[in-house]
Protein backbone atom coordinates (compact mmCIF):
# COMPACT_ATOMS: atom_id res chain seq x y z
CA UNK A 1 0.00 0.00 0.00
CA UNK A 2 1.01 3.20 -0.79
CA UNK A 3 -0.16 6.83 -1.12
CA UNK A 4 1.90 9.59 -3.00
CA UNK A 5 1.14 12.95 -2.38
CA UNK A 6 1.97 15.38 -5.45
CA UNK A 7 1.98 19.23 -4.95
CA UNK A 8 -1.06 19.29 -3.19
CA UNK A 9 -2.11 22.40 -2.43
CA UNK A 10 -5.28 24.29 0.01
CA UNK A 11 -6.10 28.03 0.59
CA UNK A 12 -8.52 29.28 3.10
CA UNK A 13 -9.05 33.13 2.55
CA UNK A 14 -5.88 33.84 0.87
CA UNK A 15 -3.82 31.96 3.66
CA UNK A 16 -2.22 28.72 2.05
CA UNK A 17 -2.60 25.89 4.90
CA UNK A 18 -0.79 22.85 2.58
CA UNK A 19 1.49 24.50 0.07
CA UNK A 20 2.24 22.55 -2.97
CA UNK A 21 3.23 19.66 -0.50
CA UNK A 22 4.39 16.18 -1.65
CA UNK A 23 4.96 12.91 0.22
CA UNK A 24 4.51 9.67 0.13
CA UNK A 25 2.80 7.35 2.87
CA UNK A 26 4.40 3.85 2.83
CA UNK A 27 2.52 0.94 4.05
CA UNK A 28 4.26 -1.41 6.54
CA UNK A 29 5.26 1.46 8.92
CA UNK A 30 4.33 4.12 10.86
CA UNK A 31 4.84 7.96 9.62
CA UNK A 32 4.88 10.73 12.35
CA UNK A 33 3.52 14.04 10.82
CA UNK A 34 4.25 16.47 13.06
CA UNK A 35 5.17 20.40 13.07
CA UNK A 36 3.87 23.52 15.27
CA UNK A 37 0.33 24.30 15.33
CA UNK A 38 -1.16 25.39 12.23
CA UNK A 39 1.05 24.03 10.25
CA UNK A 40 -1.33 21.99 7.69
CA UNK A 41 -1.07 18.17 9.81
CA UNK A 42 -5.09 18.37 10.04
CA UNK A 43 -5.59 20.37 7.14
CA UNK A 44 -3.17 17.65 5.18
CA UNK A 45 -5.50 14.72 6.64
CA UNK A 46 -9.15 16.30 5.68
CA UNK A 47 -7.65 16.55 2.59
CA UNK A 48 -6.78 13.13 2.31
CA UNK A 49 -10.39 12.15 3.61
CA UNK A 50 -12.23 14.17 1.73
CA UNK A 51 -13.46 16.83 4.27
CA UNK A 52 -11.92 19.25 2.71
CA UNK A 53 -11.88 19.65 -1.22
CA UNK A 54 -8.26 20.21 -2.62
CA UNK A 55 -7.56 23.50 -4.57
CA UNK A 56 -4.32 21.90 -6.43
CA UNK A 57 -2.00 18.68 -6.84
CA UNK A 58 -2.92 15.03 -6.73
CA UNK A 59 -3.05 12.20 -4.22
CA UNK A 60 -1.80 8.40 -6.25
CA UNK A 61 -3.16 5.37 -4.68
CA UNK A 62 -1.02 2.27 -5.30
CA UNK A 63 0.08 3.49 -8.78
CA UNK A 64 -3.03 2.92 -10.02
CA UNK A 65 -5.84 5.81 -8.65
CA UNK A 66 -5.16 9.35 -9.08
CA UNK A 67 -7.18 11.23 -7.58
CA UNK A 68 -7.66 15.19 -7.56
CA UNK A 69 -11.23 15.50 -5.83
CA UNK A 70 -11.91 13.02 -2.99
CA UNK A 71 -15.47 12.24 -1.74
CA UNK A 72 -15.80 10.95 1.90
CA UNK A 73 -17.81 8.24 1.07
CA UNK A 74 -15.09 6.91 -1.09
CA UNK A 75 -12.31 7.11 0.91
CA UNK A 76 -13.67 3.58 2.53
CA UNK A 77 -13.30 2.02 -1.65
CA UNK A 78 -10.09 3.42 -1.41
CA UNK A 79 -9.07 1.81 2.01
CA UNK A 80 -8.76 5.23 3.52
CA UNK A 81 -10.12 5.77 6.99
CA UNK A 82 -9.27 7.98 9.72
CA UNK A 83 -9.69 9.35 13.62
CA UNK A 84 -10.11 12.45 14.61
CA UNK A 85 -8.73 15.12 16.75
CA UNK A 86 -11.85 15.70 18.69
CA UNK A 87 -13.75 12.46 19.23
CA UNK A 88 -16.79 11.84 16.64
CA UNK A 89 -19.01 8.88 17.73
CA UNK A 90 -21.98 7.60 17.05
CA UNK A 91 -23.88 9.32 19.97
CA UNK A 92 -27.03 7.28 19.48
CA UNK A 93 -26.32 4.18 19.21
CA UNK A 94 -24.78 1.47 21.57
CA UNK A 95 -21.15 0.72 21.58
CA UNK A 96 -21.82 -2.46 19.47
CA UNK A 97 -23.21 -1.04 17.32
CA UNK A 98 -20.75 1.80 16.82
CA UNK A 99 -18.61 -1.06 15.78
CA UNK A 100 -20.69 -3.22 13.94
CA UNK A 101 -22.58 0.04 11.47
CA UNK A 102 -19.29 -0.27 9.58
CA UNK A 103 -18.94 -3.99 9.23
CA UNK A 104 -22.07 -4.97 7.34
CA UNK A 105 -22.44 -4.95 3.52
CA UNK A 106 -24.72 -1.93 2.71
CA UNK A 107 -26.83 -4.24 -0.32
CA UNK A 108 -30.87 -3.87 -0.59
CA UNK A 109 -30.81 -6.98 1.36
CA UNK A 110 -29.24 -5.84 4.30
CA UNK A 111 -30.45 -2.29 4.15
CA UNK A 112 -33.78 -3.38 4.44
CA UNK A 113 -33.33 -5.91 6.60
CA UNK A 114 -30.37 -5.72 9.53
CA UNK A 115 -28.11 -8.93 9.13
CA UNK A 116 -25.36 -9.52 10.64
CA UNK A 117 -23.44 -12.36 9.83
CA UNK A 118 -21.67 -14.42 12.56
CA UNK A 119 -18.28 -13.18 11.04
CA UNK A 120 -19.62 -9.65 11.76
CA UNK A 121 -20.00 -10.47 15.11
CA UNK A 122 -16.90 -12.04 15.65
CA UNK A 123 -15.13 -9.27 14.62
CA UNK A 124 -17.19 -6.54 16.29
CA UNK A 125 -16.35 -9.19 19.61
CA UNK A 126 -12.44 -9.14 18.43
CA UNK A 127 -12.42 -5.71 18.18
CA UNK A 128 -14.28 -4.45 21.26
CA UNK A 129 -12.42 -7.03 23.40
CA UNK A 130 -8.87 -5.74 22.00
CA UNK A 131 -9.93 -1.88 23.44
CA UNK A 132 -11.22 -3.70 26.33
CA UNK A 133 -15.23 -2.13 26.30
CA UNK A 134 -16.34 -5.74 25.34
CA UNK A 135 -18.20 -5.57 28.84
CA UNK A 136 -19.43 -2.00 27.70
CA UNK A 137 -20.84 -3.28 24.23
CA UNK A 138 -24.62 -2.35 25.18
CA UNK A 139 -24.16 0.56 26.61
CA UNK A 140 -25.00 3.61 24.95
CA UNK A 141 -21.51 5.55 23.72
CA UNK A 142 -22.37 8.67 25.12
CA UNK A 143 -22.67 7.15 28.52
CA UNK A 144 -18.29 6.02 28.04
CA UNK A 145 -15.46 8.07 29.75
CA UNK A 146 -13.35 10.41 27.33
CA UNK A 147 -10.62 7.85 26.95
CA UNK A 148 -12.95 5.02 26.08
CA UNK A 149 -14.62 7.00 23.72
CA UNK A 150 -11.49 7.59 21.92
CA UNK A 151 -11.00 4.22 22.16
CA UNK A 152 -14.51 3.26 20.38
CA UNK A 153 -13.41 5.55 17.75
CA UNK A 154 -10.26 3.54 17.31
CA UNK A 155 -12.04 0.74 17.25
CA UNK A 156 -14.18 1.83 14.38
CA UNK A 157 -11.54 2.79 12.64
CA UNK A 158 -9.72 -0.73 12.82
CA UNK A 159 -13.34 -2.37 12.23
CA UNK A 160 -13.12 -0.80 9.14
CA UNK A 161 -10.06 -3.35 7.63
CA UNK A 162 -8.18 -0.13 5.86
CA UNK A 163 -5.15 -0.11 3.87
CA UNK A 164 -4.39 3.21 5.21
CA UNK A 165 -5.09 4.63 8.74
CA UNK A 166 -5.12 8.27 9.48
CA UNK A 167 -4.43 8.80 13.33
CA UNK A 168 -5.19 12.39 14.06
CA UNK A 169 -3.74 12.96 18.00
CA UNK A 170 -4.89 9.28 19.33
CA UNK A 171 -2.96 9.36 22.12
CA UNK A 172 -4.44 12.89 23.81
CA UNK A 173 -5.84 12.54 27.10
CA UNK A 174 -4.93 8.49 27.52
CA UNK A 175 -4.65 7.28 30.89
CA UNK A 176 -1.16 4.95 30.84
CA UNK A 177 -3.12 1.77 29.97
CA UNK A 178 -5.39 2.74 27.15
CA UNK A 179 -2.09 4.79 25.76
CA UNK A 180 -0.47 1.28 25.42
CA UNK A 181 -3.69 -0.18 24.07
CA UNK A 182 -3.09 2.79 20.98
CA UNK A 183 0.30 1.77 20.47
CA UNK A 184 -0.17 -2.22 20.44
CA UNK A 185 -3.10 -1.46 17.73
CA UNK A 186 -0.81 0.86 15.82
CA UNK A 187 2.01 -1.58 16.16
CA UNK A 188 -0.32 -4.76 14.75
CA UNK A 189 -1.70 -2.51 11.56
CA UNK A 190 2.13 -1.90 10.82
CA UNK A 191 2.85 -5.77 10.99
CA UNK A 192 -0.31 -6.11 8.95
CA UNK A 193 1.54 -4.33 6.10
CA UNK A 194 -0.88 -0.80 6.30
CA UNK A 195 0.35 2.63 5.68
CA UNK A 196 -0.37 4.15 9.75
CA UNK A 197 -0.38 7.73 9.72
CA UNK A 198 0.29 9.61 12.91
CA UNK A 199 -0.10 12.99 13.69
CA UNK A 200 1.17 13.77 17.04
CA UNK A 201 2.51 16.73 19.47
CA UNK A 202 4.43 13.91 22.28
CA UNK A 203 7.80 13.28 20.38
CA UNK A 204 8.90 10.89 23.15
CA UNK A 205 6.18 9.14 21.27
CA UNK A 206 7.36 10.07 17.71
CA UNK A 207 10.68 8.50 18.55
CA UNK A 208 9.44 5.33 20.00
CA UNK A 209 7.05 4.47 17.52
CA UNK A 210 7.05 6.17 14.52
CA UNK A 211 9.70 4.58 11.74
CA UNK A 212 9.31 7.50 9.09
CA UNK A 213 8.66 11.53 10.33
CA UNK A 214 7.62 14.08 8.20
CA UNK A 215 7.86 17.79 9.32
CA UNK A 216 5.53 20.39 8.07
CA UNK A 217 5.90 24.09 8.82
CA UNK A 218 3.41 26.60 7.65
CA UNK A 219 2.36 23.99 4.87
CA UNK A 220 5.45 23.13 3.36
CA UNK A 221 7.85 20.30 4.10
CA UNK A 222 10.39 21.22 6.30
CA UNK A 223 11.97 17.85 6.62
CA UNK A 224 11.71 14.35 6.75
CA UNK A 225 13.35 10.99 7.40
CA UNK A 226 14.22 8.76 10.42
CA UNK A 227 13.06 10.31 13.53
CA UNK A 228 16.16 10.14 15.47
CA UNK A 229 17.98 12.06 12.65
CA UNK A 230 14.78 14.40 11.65
CA UNK A 231 14.00 15.62 15.46
CA UNK A 232 17.57 17.30 16.22
CA UNK A 233 17.91 18.85 12.55
CA UNK A 234 18.62 22.26 13.45
CA UNK A 235 15.59 23.40 10.94
CA UNK A 236 13.03 21.69 12.92
CA UNK A 237 14.14 22.61 16.45
CA UNK A 238 14.04 26.06 15.77
CA UNK A 239 10.58 25.58 13.76
CA UNK A 240 8.73 22.93 16.15
CA UNK A 241 10.83 22.29 19.46
CA UNK A 242 12.02 26.07 20.15
CA UNK A 243 8.29 26.80 19.34
CA UNK B 1 -71.58 12.08 27.20
CA UNK B 2 -69.03 12.95 29.75
CA UNK B 3 -67.33 15.55 28.98
CA UNK B 4 -63.77 14.79 30.40
CA UNK B 5 -64.05 11.36 28.53
CA UNK B 6 -64.52 13.28 25.29
CA UNK B 7 -61.84 15.55 26.04
CA UNK B 8 -59.31 12.76 26.31
CA UNK B 9 -60.51 11.36 23.34
CA UNK B 10 -60.45 14.40 21.66
CA UNK B 11 -56.95 15.22 22.94
CA UNK B 12 -56.01 11.79 21.50
CA UNK B 13 -57.28 12.65 17.83
CA UNK B 14 -55.68 15.86 17.87
CA UNK B 15 -52.64 14.54 18.98
CA UNK B 16 -52.48 11.73 16.17
CA UNK B 17 -52.92 14.25 13.69
CA UNK B 18 -50.26 16.37 15.10
CA UNK B 19 -47.74 13.45 15.33
CA UNK B 20 -48.83 12.36 11.88
CA UNK B 21 -46.89 15.44 10.93
CA UNK B 22 -44.36 15.55 13.27
CA UNK B 23 -43.33 12.25 12.92
CA UNK B 24 -41.76 13.29 9.58
CA UNK B 25 -40.52 16.52 10.07
CA UNK B 26 -38.42 14.91 12.70
CA UNK B 27 -37.39 12.31 10.38
CA UNK B 28 -36.09 15.19 8.17
CA UNK B 29 -34.95 17.01 10.80
CA UNK B 30 -32.97 14.18 12.37
CA UNK B 31 -31.03 13.74 9.13
CA UNK B 32 -30.49 17.81 7.83
CA UNK B 33 -30.69 19.49 10.51
CA UNK B 34 -32.74 22.06 9.25
CA UNK B 35 -36.40 23.01 9.46
CA UNK B 36 -38.02 22.05 6.32
CA UNK B 37 -41.20 24.79 5.78
CA UNK B 38 -41.69 22.95 3.06
CA UNK B 39 -43.03 19.79 4.83
CA UNK B 40 -46.34 21.34 5.34
CA UNK B 41 -46.81 21.80 1.64
CA UNK B 42 -46.29 18.04 0.59
CA UNK B 43 -49.57 17.20 3.17
CA UNK B 44 -51.49 19.35 0.82
CA UNK B 45 -49.99 17.87 -2.38
CA UNK B 46 -51.04 14.30 -0.87
CA UNK B 47 -54.52 15.70 -0.17
CA UNK B 48 -55.22 17.67 -3.58
CA UNK B 49 -53.70 13.89 -5.68
CA UNK B 50 -56.21 12.52 -3.80
CA UNK B 51 -58.61 14.97 -4.88
CA UNK B 52 -57.33 14.96 -8.57
CA UNK B 53 -57.51 11.33 -8.99
CA UNK B 54 -60.75 10.23 -6.32
CA UNK B 55 -62.98 12.99 -7.04
CA UNK B 56 -62.21 14.89 -10.17
CA UNK B 57 -60.83 11.27 -12.30
CA UNK B 58 -62.96 8.63 -10.95
CA UNK B 59 -59.84 6.61 -10.26
CA UNK B 60 -61.00 4.21 -7.54
CA UNK B 61 -60.19 4.97 -3.78
CA UNK B 62 -56.76 3.11 -2.90
CA UNK B 63 -55.00 3.85 -5.80
CA UNK B 64 -56.10 7.29 -5.53
CA UNK B 65 -54.49 6.87 -1.69
CA UNK B 66 -51.12 5.54 -3.12
CA UNK B 67 -50.60 8.12 -5.89
CA UNK B 68 -50.80 10.55 -2.83
CA UNK B 69 -48.51 9.02 -0.51
CA UNK B 70 -46.15 8.28 -3.45
CA UNK B 71 -46.53 11.59 -5.23
CA UNK B 72 -45.53 13.83 -1.69
CA UNK B 73 -42.61 11.54 -1.09
CA UNK B 74 -41.31 12.38 -4.97
CA UNK B 75 -41.98 15.84 -4.34
CA UNK B 76 -40.00 15.23 -1.10
CA UNK B 77 -37.13 13.69 -2.60
CA UNK B 78 -37.02 16.27 -5.76
CA UNK B 79 -36.99 19.11 -3.45
CA UNK B 80 -33.82 17.77 -1.73
CA UNK B 81 -32.12 16.50 -4.63
CA UNK B 82 -32.99 20.05 -6.84
CA UNK B 83 -33.02 22.64 -3.50
CA UNK B 84 -31.66 21.09 -0.54
CA UNK B 85 -29.07 19.19 -1.60
CA UNK B 86 -26.90 21.50 -3.72
CA UNK B 87 -27.35 24.38 -0.80
CA UNK B 88 -25.71 21.16 1.74
CA UNK B 89 -23.01 20.75 -0.83
CA UNK B 90 -22.43 24.73 -0.48
CA UNK B 91 -22.18 24.47 2.64
CA UNK B 92 -25.36 26.57 3.53
CA UNK B 93 -26.21 27.42 6.62
CA UNK B 94 -29.70 26.19 8.67
CA UNK B 95 -31.51 29.39 7.91
CA UNK B 96 -30.37 29.65 4.43
CA UNK B 97 -31.99 25.57 4.32
CA UNK B 98 -34.89 27.18 5.95
CA UNK B 99 -35.47 30.27 4.01
CA UNK B 100 -35.27 28.13 0.47
CA UNK B 101 -38.09 25.73 2.25
CA UNK B 102 -40.12 28.85 2.83
CA UNK B 103 -39.88 29.82 -0.36
CA UNK B 104 -40.26 26.38 -1.95
CA UNK B 105 -43.60 26.19 0.47
CA UNK B 106 -44.94 29.40 -1.07
CA UNK B 107 -44.22 28.42 -4.10
CA UNK B 108 -45.53 24.98 -4.43
CA UNK B 109 -48.59 26.03 -1.96
CA UNK B 110 -49.26 28.94 -5.22
CA UNK B 111 -49.36 26.45 -7.95
CA UNK B 112 -51.86 24.28 -6.10
CA UNK B 113 -53.87 27.14 -5.51
CA UNK B 114 -53.88 28.37 -9.47
CA UNK B 115 -54.59 24.14 -10.18
CA UNK B 116 -57.31 23.82 -7.93
CA UNK B 117 -58.43 27.14 -7.07
CA UNK B 118 -58.34 28.16 -3.29
CA UNK B 119 -61.47 27.18 -2.28
CA UNK B 120 -62.19 24.89 0.81
CA UNK B 121 -62.76 21.09 -0.90
CA UNK B 122 -63.62 18.35 0.50
CA UNK B 123 -62.29 14.91 -0.68
CA UNK B 124 -65.03 12.47 -0.30
CA UNK B 125 -67.57 10.80 2.34
CA UNK B 126 -66.27 7.40 1.80
CA UNK B 127 -65.61 7.40 5.24
CA UNK B 128 -68.88 8.28 6.84
CA UNK B 129 -67.83 10.87 9.30
CA UNK B 130 -71.42 10.92 10.95
CA UNK B 131 -70.92 7.03 12.03
CA UNK B 132 -69.62 7.35 15.52
CA UNK B 133 -68.60 5.19 17.67
CA UNK B 134 -69.24 4.83 21.33
CA UNK B 135 -66.06 4.71 23.63
CA UNK B 136 -67.13 4.73 27.44
CA UNK B 137 -69.50 7.74 27.92
CA UNK B 138 -67.57 9.64 25.06
CA UNK B 139 -67.78 8.99 20.90
CA UNK B 140 -65.35 8.92 18.00
CA UNK B 141 -65.43 8.98 14.17
CA UNK B 142 -64.62 6.12 11.62
CA UNK B 143 -61.90 8.67 10.13
CA UNK B 144 -60.38 9.45 13.80
CA UNK B 145 -60.33 5.92 14.41
CA UNK B 146 -58.38 5.48 11.23
CA UNK B 147 -56.02 8.09 11.85
CA UNK B 148 -55.21 6.81 15.22
CA UNK B 149 -54.16 3.24 13.93
CA UNK B 150 -52.64 4.94 10.94
CA UNK B 151 -50.28 6.85 13.62
CA UNK B 152 -49.98 3.86 15.58
CA UNK B 153 -48.91 2.12 12.84
CA UNK B 154 -46.62 4.51 11.40
CA UNK B 155 -44.93 4.91 14.78
CA UNK B 156 -44.19 1.18 15.09
CA UNK B 157 -42.44 1.01 11.43
CA UNK B 158 -40.63 4.24 12.05
CA UNK B 159 -39.20 2.75 14.90
CA UNK B 160 -38.34 -1.03 13.53
CA UNK B 161 -37.10 0.92 10.32
CA UNK B 162 -34.48 2.66 12.37
CA UNK B 163 -33.69 0.72 14.68
CA UNK B 164 -33.43 -2.92 13.05
CA UNK B 165 -32.63 -2.14 9.42
CA UNK B 166 -28.94 -1.42 7.83
CA UNK B 167 -30.65 1.76 6.58
CA UNK B 168 -32.05 2.74 10.20
CA UNK B 169 -28.88 2.49 11.27
CA UNK B 170 -27.21 5.09 8.42
CA UNK B 171 -30.19 7.58 9.23
CA UNK B 172 -28.94 7.28 12.94
CA UNK B 173 -25.51 8.10 11.87
CA UNK B 174 -26.15 10.73 9.53
CA UNK B 175 -28.37 12.03 12.33
CA UNK B 176 -25.36 12.18 14.71
CA UNK B 177 -22.23 13.00 12.46
CA UNK B 178 -23.06 13.36 8.61
CA UNK B 179 -19.12 13.38 8.00
CA UNK B 180 -18.24 10.29 10.01
CA UNK B 181 -20.92 8.84 8.64
CA UNK B 182 -19.62 9.23 4.89
CA UNK B 183 -15.79 8.22 6.08
CA UNK B 184 -17.37 4.72 6.98
CA UNK B 185 -19.13 4.51 3.77
CA UNK B 186 -22.31 5.65 3.97
CA UNK B 187 -23.33 7.42 1.17
CA UNK B 188 -24.95 10.10 2.69
CA UNK B 189 -26.84 11.98 -0.25
CA UNK B 190 -28.64 8.95 -0.80
CA UNK B 191 -29.95 8.47 2.55
CA UNK B 192 -30.79 11.74 3.20
CA UNK B 193 -32.62 11.82 -0.26
CA UNK B 194 -34.90 8.98 0.94
CA UNK B 195 -35.59 10.12 4.09
CA UNK B 196 -37.22 13.28 2.29
CA UNK B 197 -39.15 10.87 -0.05
CA UNK B 198 -40.46 9.04 3.41
CA UNK B 199 -40.89 11.65 5.87
CA UNK B 200 -42.49 13.83 2.58
CA UNK B 201 -44.57 10.57 1.85
CA UNK B 202 -46.10 10.64 5.49
CA UNK B 203 -46.68 14.07 5.07
CA UNK B 204 -48.66 13.22 2.70
CA UNK B 205 -50.71 10.79 4.01
CA UNK B 206 -51.63 12.91 6.57
CA UNK B 207 -52.74 15.67 4.23
CA UNK B 208 -54.96 12.69 2.78
CA UNK B 209 -56.77 11.56 5.99
CA UNK B 210 -56.47 14.97 7.14
CA UNK B 211 -58.66 16.19 3.90
CA UNK B 212 -60.84 12.76 4.78
CA UNK B 213 -61.63 14.75 8.11
CA UNK B 214 -62.06 17.87 7.70
CA UNK B 215 -61.18 18.90 3.68
CA UNK B 216 -58.58 20.31 1.70
CA UNK B 217 -57.23 23.42 1.13
CA UNK B 218 -53.81 25.23 -0.71
CA UNK B 219 -53.11 27.00 2.88
CA UNK B 220 -53.95 23.89 4.61
CA UNK B 221 -49.84 22.93 5.11
CA UNK B 222 -48.68 26.40 6.96
CA UNK B 223 -51.30 25.17 9.97
CA UNK B 224 -50.31 21.90 10.27
CA UNK B 225 -47.00 22.81 9.85
CA UNK B 226 -47.24 24.78 12.57
CA UNK B 227 -48.59 22.47 14.85
CA UNK B 228 -46.21 19.40 13.81
CA UNK B 229 -43.22 21.82 14.95
CA UNK B 230 -44.78 22.76 17.78
CA UNK B 231 -45.20 19.02 18.68
CA UNK B 232 -41.79 18.16 17.43
CA UNK B 233 -40.26 21.39 20.15
CA UNK B 234 -42.48 20.25 22.99
CA UNK B 235 -41.39 16.51 22.15
CA UNK B 236 -37.66 16.54 21.23
CA UNK B 237 -36.93 17.99 18.40
CA UNK B 238 -35.40 15.38 15.86
CA UNK B 239 -36.23 12.24 17.88
CA UNK B 240 -39.04 10.37 16.18
CA UNK B 241 -40.61 9.52 19.86
CA UNK B 242 -40.72 12.79 20.66
CA UNK B 243 -43.00 13.37 17.43
CA UNK B 244 -45.66 11.14 19.61
CA UNK B 245 -45.54 12.11 23.21
CA UNK B 246 -45.18 16.30 22.06
CA UNK B 247 -48.40 15.29 19.47
CA UNK B 248 -50.21 14.35 22.07
CA UNK B 249 -49.46 16.48 24.79
CA UNK B 250 -50.22 19.11 22.48
CA UNK B 251 -53.25 17.35 21.60
CA UNK B 252 -54.41 16.99 25.38
CA UNK B 253 -52.88 20.79 26.28
CA UNK B 254 -55.25 22.51 23.26
CA UNK B 255 -57.94 20.47 24.29
CA UNK B 256 -58.16 20.76 27.87
CA UNK B 257 -56.92 24.42 27.65
CA UNK B 258 -60.53 25.18 25.67
CA UNK B 259 -62.40 23.26 28.39
CA UNK B 260 -63.79 26.28 30.23
CA UNK B 261 -63.19 29.01 27.69
CA UNK B 262 -63.95 29.19 23.57
CA UNK B 263 -62.16 27.36 21.38
CA UNK B 264 -60.47 30.10 19.52
CA UNK B 265 -58.26 29.54 22.15
CA UNK B 266 -57.12 26.80 21.31
CA UNK B 267 -53.87 28.35 19.05
CA UNK B 268 -53.15 30.82 21.88
CA UNK B 269 -52.36 27.76 24.26
CA UNK B 270 -50.45 25.91 21.60
CA UNK B 271 -48.08 28.70 21.23
CA UNK B 272 -48.40 29.41 25.09
CA UNK B 273 -47.31 26.17 25.11
CA UNK B 274 -44.72 26.09 22.69
CA UNK B 275 -43.37 29.39 24.66
CA UNK B 276 -42.95 27.82 28.13
CA UNK B 277 -40.92 24.65 26.31
CA UNK B 278 -38.68 27.01 24.74
CA UNK B 279 -38.30 29.09 28.11
CA UNK B 280 -37.57 26.16 30.36
CA UNK B 281 -37.41 22.49 28.31
CA UNK B 282 -36.11 23.98 25.17
CA UNK B 283 -34.61 20.19 24.27
CA UNK B 284 -38.00 18.96 24.78
CA UNK B 285 -39.51 16.06 26.66
CA UNK B 286 -37.50 13.57 25.45
CA UNK B 287 -34.55 15.34 24.67
CA UNK B 288 -32.75 14.51 21.08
Amino acid sequence: MKIEIRNLTKRFDGVTAVNNLSLTLEGGRITGIVGPNGSGKTTLVNLLSGFLPIDGGTVIIDDTITVKKIQPHKIKSYGITRTFQDIRLFEQMSVLDNILVVLTERNLWCALFECHRPEHMQKAEEVLRMIDLWDKRDEPASNLSYGQRKLLEIGRAVSMEARVYLFDEPFAGLFPGMAEIVESILRQLRSQGCAVVLIEHDMDLIRGLTDYVFVLDSGVLLAEGRPHEVLQDRKVVEAYIGN
Amino acid sequence: MDILTQLVINGIIAGAIYTLIALGFNLIYGATKFFNIAHGVFAAIGGYTVFFFFKLSGVSLVPSILAGVLLAGIAGMLSDRLIFLPLRRKRGSSVIMLVASLGLFTALQSVIAIMFSNRFQTLTDIFNIQKTYQIFSGVITQIHIVIIITVISLTIGLFLMLNRTKFGKAVKAISDDEEVARIIGIDTDRVIGYVFFIGSAIAGLGGILIGFDTGIMPTMGMGLLLKGVIASIVGGVGNIYGSVCGGLLLGFVENFGVWKISGEWKDAIAFGLLIIFLLFRPQGVLGK
